[in-house]
């Protein structure tokens, strides 16, 4: 039974398959953090490790198994839930290495390896990228810089491991934490930025008005006689006291119909145009007070951390 | 890169590959029916009428066997090892195409894997996965070969062999989708005991 040509060739796809897991794998770590099995971690750059904020359940005693089976305790150096990504410094650096992202972004239909160290081994799934898509926002408000879908099996302890181009390069991080049964690829990009801001202040710095709000309907006579495009807003329900808010002087029961120009008709709307960029920025708030539309400017602030 | 060497250079010979080792496979792969509520594959392990396939497969002493040239044949359970989920067939019949064997502690994790059985009764059915776990020295769950790979009822006892087409281990089970299987090593220990006691006891050990 001798081998043929073609059987040398899926030997060799084979084999690059395990190169990129082996290579890669040694940066992929085990994250005690939780109880029942452990969770996957990737070590970015030198001595820090991303991980997927959900299955980092506690924020002290937490440690880290390295690929070679040494085991190193690591601090939090700060978590963002909207993005669903953690980020620990490890005590020792020495036997971790950080992984190289990928340069190009992700194609439909291009092989791809999700791996994760659920307890002492890497463990590896195959699949390829089903979609790709621009720039989405997380249910609680986190920008996340490209939807990746992926027609490939993720597995318990799955969560903050590496997607892996079958160079070995990562595309991103995965996490089952930011929707329903499926799982979901952070891109690197995005674990960059997230990093960058948790290692430098400890927390993602997010946009806050003060308000809560929920969904109406304008009644066509209303919208009529507000030129609006719209047949939707947001009622303020709840306006805290000596937020931004209250201090630009929205009041409970005010219809929020657009804010800096753009309509809002869900509260994610709002969620999203208060970015941290926004911060210290006013922004202009348009709203039906009483049958009559004005404009409500206010002072973003920084939402507080006990919020998150 | 992209598209730089694309459109059908690697391809149809990627394609053509996995299916010489699905043939290749399923030369070597039978049917067992040991009832009417059990059904499975199983592997030619010994060249002179010696079968391998699952312990819940093969759950009573007797069972029919359908070799790949259409043959069907009775086979007799010589032995069963429930907890490594393995049993041991013989089928009057010799000069059969035995399988090639690799020891699957040797696999790496993301190698290619290929599956042939019979899913939901369709027979000599193809799956491509790879390794997710290789199997590890200790005794219990990391005994056992883990592969992301998409098996149903029917591949149970069949193949689950190399990129190179030789078997690493027998599938068993499947465990929160993952396809979990009997390694090459254990299946040669096991064979190897159900041997040895045959010639001792000259008789049938089935459980």
């Amino acid at each position: 039974m001798s081998a043929s040509s073609s059987d040398g060739l899926l030997s060799a796809v084979s084999n690059d398959l395990a190169a990129a897991v082996d290579t890669v794998g040694r940066s992929v770590v085990a994250i005690h953090a939780r109880r029942r099995i452990p969770a996957s971690g990737v070590v970015w750059q030198p001595g820090v490790v991303v991980a997927a904020h959900h299955t980092v359940q506690r924020d002290d005693d937490i440690t880290v198994s390295l690929h070679d089976g040494s085991s190193v305790s690591a601090t939090l150096a700060g978590r963002d839930p909207s993005t669903d990504l953690a980020v620990l410094r490890l005590a020792d650096a020495a036997g971790a290495p950080p992984v190289a992202p990928a340069a190009e972004p992700p194609r439909v239909g291009q092989l791809v390896l999700a791996l994760g160290r659920p307890g002492g081994s890497v463990t590896a799934s195959l699949g390829i990228v089903s979609a790709v898509g621009g720039e989405w926002r997380t249910w609680q408000g986190g920008a996340i810089d490209r939807f990746v879908r992926l027609d490939l099996a993720v597995y318990d302890g799955f969560s903050g491991g590496p997607l892996v181009d079958a160079a070995g390069r990562v595309i991103g991080l995965n996490t089952s934490g930011l929707a329903r049964a499926t799982a979901v690829t952070v891109p690197a990009s995005t674990v960059a930025r997230v990093m960058g801001q948790l290692l430098a202040r400890g927390h993602v710095a997010r946009g806050w008005l003060g308000i809560a709000t929920q969904p109406v309907r304008l009644p066509p006579a209303l919208q009529r006689s507000l030129g609006s495009e719209s047949d939707a807003g947001l009622v303020v329900v709840n306006v805290e006291p000596d937020s931004p808010a209250d201090r630009g002087g929205v009041l409970i029961g005010d219809i929020l119909v657009a804010l800096d120009g753009r309509a809002v008709r869900d509260p994610g709307d709002v969620l999203a145009a208060l970015g941290g960029e926004q911060i210290g920025h006013a922004v202009g708030l348009r709203i039906v007070r009483g049958g009559k539309a004005e404009t409500v400017s206010v002072t973003v602030g920084e939402r507080p951390r006990a919020r998150r | 890169m992209p598209g730089a060497d694309g459109l059908l250079g690697a391809v149809p010979a990627l394609e053509r590959a996995v299916g010489e080792v699905a043939a290749r496979l399923a030369r070597v792969t039978v049917h067992v029916r040991a009832d009417a509520r059990s059904a499975g594959a199983g592997v030619v392990w010994l060249r002179d009428g010696v079968i391998v396939t699952n312990a819940h497969v093969a759950a009573t002493p007797r069972a029919d066997i359908v070799l790949p040239d259409g043959r069907e044949l009775a086979a007799r359970v010589t032995a069963r090892d429930p907890r490594r989920d393995l049993a041991l067939l013989t089928v009057a019949a010799s000069e059969l195409e035995a399988a090639l064997r690799a020891d699957a502690r040797g696999l790496r994790p993301g190698e290619l894997l290929v599956a042939l059985g019979h899913p939901f009764g369709v027979a000599y059915s193809a799956a491509l996965g790879v390794v997710h776990r290789a199997p590890s020295a200790v005794r219990g769950p990391g005994g056992w070969l883990h592969a992301d790979i998409r098996l149903a009822p029917g591949n149970s006892g069949g193949p689950l062999a190399d990129s190179s087409g030789r078997v690493v281990g027998i599938n068993a089970m499947i465990v929160n989708g993952l396809g979990i299987a009997v390694p090459t090593h254990v299946v040669e220990r096991f064979v190897r005991e159900a041997m040895s006691d045959r010639r001792r006891s000259g008789g049938v050990r089935a459980a």
